[in-house]
């Protein structure tokens, strides 16, 4: 039988169990998280692992930050086995430590610069994709779709940029709000969040149509490029975007 | 009746948008407890229908004009409508758009109204109110108009992050036969003012020009001639290329049918050869050759003449001999320098690293090895497998290429 690690879901509980693997001398076939359901011939194993509070610090002394960050980010992502990924770039980073980020003749280590590029790349045009909405109390509401799980990296940004509004963040693949109340922010799952209301400012429609006119005169029609559009501005997300979700 | 505000955002963005300038990087404003901060990198917001980046509300304070520029909408012998924001108008336009997260800040151009000092005041009063009415800390781009008073100049510079006046044609005959009213020394004067009082509180995010292609009949040469002398001369952060698009008739323009587009691309990339590549002018085009190949890019087309230089061994050749390389850019010879500290680099590990193989292989050794049978290695062969190659691209833009 194969066998299949599980951790709890989190970035150190992962981390804390890859450690132990390593020191266990154990290859595992795979590592998920606590919500797997396993496929014919796996077996599924869940063990009390020791937990070291300092295992990020200590990681980051040994990997450094680049290579710590590099791990974060593809934890991040979407990717099928970014948890085998991850154990393999952290069986190599305990033998050439901070050259580690250099080895991308090692696959687990271009695959895993490749995939936080991505995470980072997407966290990035989110910043700019996302469109809030003013609700009738002022607060500014924004529904994303991302592919990664980036609503940390977004929430980080306007935490700084709007700090003086109320704002709420929806991830609505994953049911994640972002919520910010002109301090800190914090992340809960929507089933744990009552919404006062939904409805629009007075000033939201005009914002918005006047926000389309000027999208649409910007462009030169005599320079028209749907495909080079596309591809800076992937369709995947214009579904939120206010002034193209019309052209879908 | 006075006129909708939408109906002003529609005509005052029109007569903007012919302004390639999109960046909103370079600038690390921090947000002061008021509305909005600056990121260093940039952000796009949106891309418009012709795939240009939107970052900024590009707009024109009014798009009336006492000059009249051959090739301008806004000229003031063309019949259009006009139209004028007040600075509040703006202010609340710019505010709403960005707390909604449709911009990254403000770039604000004008007509000249009264005289270029009146105009100049006109923007500074503007962007004061943005910047203490409502505490805008975004990215703000601001046109500086040439003949203005230097007091005013310094006055606009401390409170944007980036300034630019547009020289508009690359040779002061083009400018004299086009834009009469215009003058080069003024923006020279402009130029030469920014980079001497450029500080973190002085345009921060630094200075650009815009160039317009195909109006005049100057050479390529011409052009990066111009703009390797304006990098060297006022730091400038960018020269922004802008195919010309035929928006007057006069028998002193060219009847385009299509914008040069394919041109403005080559020159995009020489410019991207000068400032990160270690690239001169004169390596690339000369008298006898002023122009780009249409058919290939400049390095390639460089590499093509300088075949003896080639091919260069990956695992040996400086950081500035990978830069020459057709298919490596920047960031991936910086990964095969740091890469190959660790192991020897192979064919195999190039395309990890960013390397456009399809057209890096013709130029490379790896560990010793050609790609192909060495004897391959030829000027009539690489060239035709390259130009193949970018076919598919070539056709579809054979619409434009006939222009040339």
């Amino acid at each position: 039988m194969d066998k299949v690690y599980l951790y709890d879901g989190s970035f150190v509980g992962l981390l804390n169990l890859i450690m132990e693997l390593i020191k266990m001398n154990e290859r595992p076939y795979n590592i998920k998280d606590e919500l797997y359901s396993s496929s014919l011939f796996e077996t599924l194993i869940n063990f009390d692992i020791p937990w070291d509070d300092n295992i990020l610090k200590n990681m980051r002394l040994s990997f450094g930050k680049y290579a710590l960050d590099v791990i974060y980010y593809v934890f991040l992502s979407e990717e099928n086995n970014k948890e085998l990924i991850i154990y393999y770039f952290v069986l190599n980073a305990l033998k050439f430590h901070k050259n580690i980020v250099y080895r991308r003749d090692l696959k687990c280590v271009s695959e895993a610069l490749r995939i936080s590029q991505y995470v980072i790349h997407e966290g990035h045009k989110m910043k700019g994709f996302l469109r809030f909405k003013e609700l009738e109390n002022k607060v500014l509401y924004a529904e994303i779709e991302p592919t990664n799980d980036v609503i940390l990296l977004v929430s980080d940004h306007f935490k700084k940029r709007l700090c003086n509004e109320y704002w709420i963040i929806r991830d609505v693949k994953r049911g994640l709000l972002s919520i910010y109340n002109k301090k800190k922010y914090i992340v809960v799952l929507e089933e744990n969040f009552t919404f006062s209301t939904l409805n629009l400012s007075e000033e939201e429609k005009e914002m918005e149509s006047l926000w389309k006119v000027f999208y649409k005169t910007i462009g030169i029609d005599a320079r028209r490029n749907d495909r080079c559009r596309r591809n800076f501005m992937p369709k995947k997300y214009w579904k939120y975007i206010l002034e193209v979700e019309d052209e879908l | 009746m006075p006129m909708e505000l939408q109906e002003k955002l529609k005509i005052l963005a029109d007569s903007a948008k012919y302004d390639a300038s999109c960046s909103s990087s370079g600038s690390k404003r921090v947000n002061n407890n008021g509305v909005g901060n600056t990121a260093v990198s940039g952000i796009c917001h949106s891309f418009s229908s012709d795939g240009r980046c939107i970052s900024l509300l590009k707009i024109l304070l009014t798009n009336s004009c006492i000059y009249d520029c051959k090739y301008c909408l806004n000229r003031k012998s063309n019949n259009v409508r006009r139209a004028m924001f007040t600075p509040e108008e703006i202010c609340r336009i710019t505010i709403n758009f960005y707390r909604r997260n449709y911009i990254e800040g403000l770039f604000l151009s004008s007509g000249i109204i009264k005289s270029p000092d009146y105009t100049m005041e006109l923007l500074i009063e503007t962007i004061l109110l943005l910047r203490n009415k409502y505490h805008f800390n975004g990215y703000i781009h601001a046109k500086a108009i040439p003949g203005a008073s230097e007091l005013l100049l310094k006055k606009l510079g401390s409170i944007v992050d980036r300034l630019s006046a547009n020289v508009e044609l690359p040779t002061e005959n083009g400018l004299k036969l086009l834009a009469p009213n215009k003058e080069g020394k003024k923006v020279d004067k402009i130029m030469n003012y920014v980079k001497d009082n450029h500080s973190r509180k002085f345009v921060p995010a630094g200075q650009s020009t815009q160039m317009i292609i195909g109006a005049t009949k100057e050479s390529d040469l011409d052009i990066m001639s111009k703009s390797s002398n304006m990098y060297d001369k006022y730091n400038l952060k960018r020269v922004f290329y802008s195919a010309y698009i035929p928006v007057n008739k006069d028998n002193l323009l060219p009847n385009l049918v299509t914008p040069p587009l394919v041109r403005e691309n080559r020159l995009y990339q020489a410019d991207w050869l000068l400032r990160f590549y270690n690239f001169k002018v004169d390596d690339l085009l000369n008298e006898s050759n002023p122009n780009f190949n249409v058919l290939v890019d400049p390095k390639t087309d460089w590499a093509l003449r300088h075949l003896d230089e080639f091919p260069k061994e990956i695992n040996s050749c400086s950081y500035y001999e990978l830069l020459k390389i057709p298919g490596v850019g920047v960031k991936s010879a910086k990964r095969i320098i740091s890469s190959r500290r660790q192991f020897t680099i192979e064919l195999s590990d190039l395309k990890r690293m960013g390397v456009v193989l399809k057209r890096a292989k013709y130029f490379i050794l790896c560990n010793g090895k050609y790609f192909t049978n060495s004897a391959f290695f030829k000027k009539n062969f690489i060239e035709a497998n390259i130009i193949i190659e970018d076919h598919e691209k070539i056709s579809i833009n054979k619409e434009q290429l006939r222009l040339f």
